[in-house]
């Protein structure tokens, strides 16, 4: 057990030379929700809680937040196009944390707790963690979720990576949840740290989320971000996600 | 002038029995909030109305509401020397008293918000100095027992020994820039954040430093007041007048920034901006937070100080330091609530809010906010903590003794608080009736 942790602790020393990241194109998305399932089963998430999620969006809206924002379905429901018949539009954008490099969360945070690896994942160590809940007021994705009272689980008991997850003496995953602490999409960091894919690229359906390296030139994120195109969210604000999504390019019908 | 003074002195005799009735009931709010607390703690921060999209509440916007209260006294008292300001002196003690009381509570205030409170440690532990929130803590340690130096000091002038004038001039002088750095660090915890629309502007310290001297003046206003009615403490007609006017300014500088802001959000119209200032703008569903703030706690007090007629009405000034704290408050729901209402990325079905019930969804799409008995008990417990602190320090220090003689408990007598040049200050026809 001892010298399991110790090379699970080396993830964080061989990093460094990797720039992880994840590309989702919006155009292959169907908004099936699988990732967020697959999410919520391999990081054990309690009832009530999504880690990630599949929003309903009109087409290429969230890139900058002073886009005007096409009016959402007055119900807010899933699956609702945006607009009036017959001039509809509708698309999906899933959306976790998207890693930043310059994360507003890791700036607040006053104890340390949630740190930024030199590979560019943002991790958050859950027994340092204090509860305050500065980053999520902090984070401008709403990505983070607070265990407000340690939740109900689907009958079944413990799914997913079944142990606890140490990187440079940080525990940054544990299989139940733990109450009072923030907690976040974490790249899949256990997942990476042994040569697998995150579960959500994992388990889509469609091909939609591809991971990588972007320090590799000749990996495929590299390509779909080199290649132009590659959108961020909100990139105005300057945080740098290594999360970059592919903008919807089918014809979108005019204002009539 | 005297007459309102001298009839209400003239009925503050009774005093042993009272206090007794009011120690008791101090004590049982304060063990409802124990007892609230401890709930809490068992389950979790769930047994609050904060979810995943309001995230911050009640505690957090009654600390920053403390906060502000907290400036006030420190200020006042401060001025007193740094300005020369005599007709002041008399609350200097009784203003640092609160001061430190605010801030006490306010510090304490943060731990039922915190979802691992014995982890507190780890902020001083495990320091992250790019963090508001870090300093702040910091800094409201440091003003703290920088308040209790400052009211052992004041204490040791008052009994007339004269080498303890010089320390409190020197305190004052660190004491007015400390208040207004606490000030600035407590709204940059909300100001720096690109995530919030309505809280990102450099207006937010400014504002900050306002609206505190305005709730902590409204605060010692009414601290003075009660204590005049029940406490044989006096209140010359002078210092009233400079407490109007501290009042007044302030008030209209605070609505100003408020206003400008509004004006600049409405005229960029931009998206995120907009749909928060909607939420408080008449017709919003928060559109109560905008009465409160410019009706309630903004025309009707400056009614009441500044038209002749109204003003010349003996509770003219207590009613509008309390509605004056009615409009500060209301602006912290404001900032706080209003503020995480609508997130940047909203879209259906919008964020999980973090607890599952079988007959509703999961998911929020506009943010949703009312306090749990919970989070009412334990605001009001500290509340009450902040009025036993003042209670016994106000007894203990002999705040009300004083006065019977000699107003201000030392150098300065009414015909020299009257002679003052302070007295141009809120204008020469204002005059106290
Ligand atoms: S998306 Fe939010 S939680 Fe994730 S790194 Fe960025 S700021 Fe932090
Ligand atoms: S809730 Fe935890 S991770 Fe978030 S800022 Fe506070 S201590 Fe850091």
């Amino acid at each position: 057990m001892a010298s399991k942790r110790k090379q699970k602790r080396q993830v964080g020393q061989t990093a460094p030379t990797r720039r992880y990241a994840m590309v989702i194109d919006t155009n292959r998305c169907v908004g099936c929700w699988t990732c967020a399932v697959a999410c919520k089963e391999v990081n054990n998430e309690p009832l009530g809680y999504w880690w990630n999620r599949v929003l309903t969006t009109a087409p290429n809206q969230a890139w900058s937040s002073q886009s005007p924002a096409a009016a959402p379905p007055a119900s807010g429901n899933i699956d609702v196009p945006y607009g009036t018949y017959p001039n509809l539009q509708l698309a999906y954008l899933p959306v976790a944390c998207q890693q930043c490099n310059d994360a507003p969360c890791v700036k607040v945070c006053p104890v340390q707790a949630t740190f930024r690896r030199d590979d560019g994942m943002v991790l958050i160590d859950y027994d340092r963690c204090i509860g305050c809940r500065y980053c999520m007021a902090a984070c401008p994705y709403g990505v983070r979720i607070f265990n407000w009272g340690g939740g109900e689980y689907a009958p079944g008991g413990i799914v997913g990576y079944g142990e606890d997850y140490y990187v440079d003496g940080h525990l940054v995953f544990t299989p139940v949840r733990p109450k009072g602490v923030v907690e976040k999409c974490t790249f899949c960091v256990e997942r990476v740290g042994v040569g697998e894919k995150p579960f959500c690229v994992e388990s889509c359906p469609l091909g939609a989320r591809v991971f990588g390296d972007l320090n590799d030139p000749d990996s495929e994120v590299s390509e779909l971000v080199n290649d132009g195109g590659a959108e961020r969210l909100l990139s105005e604000l300057g945080t740098e996600p290594n999360v970059y999504y592919l903008p919807v390019a089918r014809r979108v019908p005019a204002e009539s | 002038m005297a007459t309102g003074t001298a009839a209400l002195r003239a009925k503050a005799n009774r005093s042993a029995r009272p206090i007794a009735w009011w120690y008791a009931a101090l004590v049982l709010v304060m063990a409802w909030g124990l007892a609230a607390w401890i709930d809490e703690l068992r389950v979790g921060l769930a047994a609050t109305g904060m979810r995943d999209i309001v995230s911050w509440g009640l505690y957090i916007l009654t600390f920053a509401f403390f906060i502000g209260l907290s400036a006030g006294g420190l200020i006042m008292a401060s001025s007193a020397e740094v300005f020369g300001i005599k007709a002041l002196k008399p609350l200097s003690r009784l203003g640092v008293l609160s001061a430190a009381a605010c801030v006490c509570v306010a510090g304490l205030m943060i731990i039922p918000d915190l979802g691992k409170p014995f982890r507190i440690l780890n902020i001083f532990i495990h320091p992250n100095w790019s963090s508001p929130l870090v300093w702040d803590v910091l800094i409201i340690s440091v003003y703290f027992v920088f308040s209790l130096v400052d009211l052992f000091v004041l204490q040791r002038r008052a009994r007339g020994t004269s080498k303890w004038r010089a320390t409190a001039r020197v305190l004052a002088y660190i004491g007015l820039p400390a208040a207004i750095l606490l000030h600035s660090v407590t709204a940059w915890i909300f100001g720096l954040q690109i995530s919030r629309a309505w809280w990102n502007t450099s207006l937010m310290a400014p504002l900050f430093v306002v609206s505190a001297i305005l709730s902590g003046v409204a605060l010692v206003t009414l601290l003075a007041l009660i204590a005049e009615r029940w406490g044989r403490f006096s209140l010359p007609p002078e210092t009233r007048r400079w407490l109007r006017g501290f009042i007044i300014v302030s008030m209209l500088i605070d609505l100003f920034m408020v206003g400008a802001d509004y004006i600049t959000m409405l005229w960029g119209n931009q998206p995120a901006a907009r749909a928060e200032l909607n939420l408080v703008l008449p017709n919003g569903p928060w559109s109560w937070l905008f009465w409160c703030e410019w009706i309630v706690g903004g025309a009707v007090p400056l009614a009441l100080l500044l038209v002749p007629r109204l003003k010349r009405l003996p509770g003219s000034l207590g009613v509008a330091a309390v509605l004056a704290l009615v409009g500060v408050y209301a602006f912290r729901i404001e900032l706080v609530v209003v503020g995480f209402v609508n997130p940047l990325i909203q879209y259906p079905p919008g964020n999980a809010i973090g607890t599952y019930n079988a007959s509703t969804s999961s998911f929020e799409f506009v943010g949703r906010y009312s306090p749990t008995w919970v989070e009412y008990g334990i605001v009001l417990g500290l509340s009450a903590l902040f009025a036993t602190i003042v209670t016994v320090g106000y007894r203990w220090l002999r705040l009300g003794k004083s006065s019977s003689g000699d107003p201000s408990g030392h150098d300065d007598t009414l015909p020299t608080l009257l002679a003052d040049k302070g007295a141009s200050f809120v204008g020469g026809r204002d005059q106290w009736p």
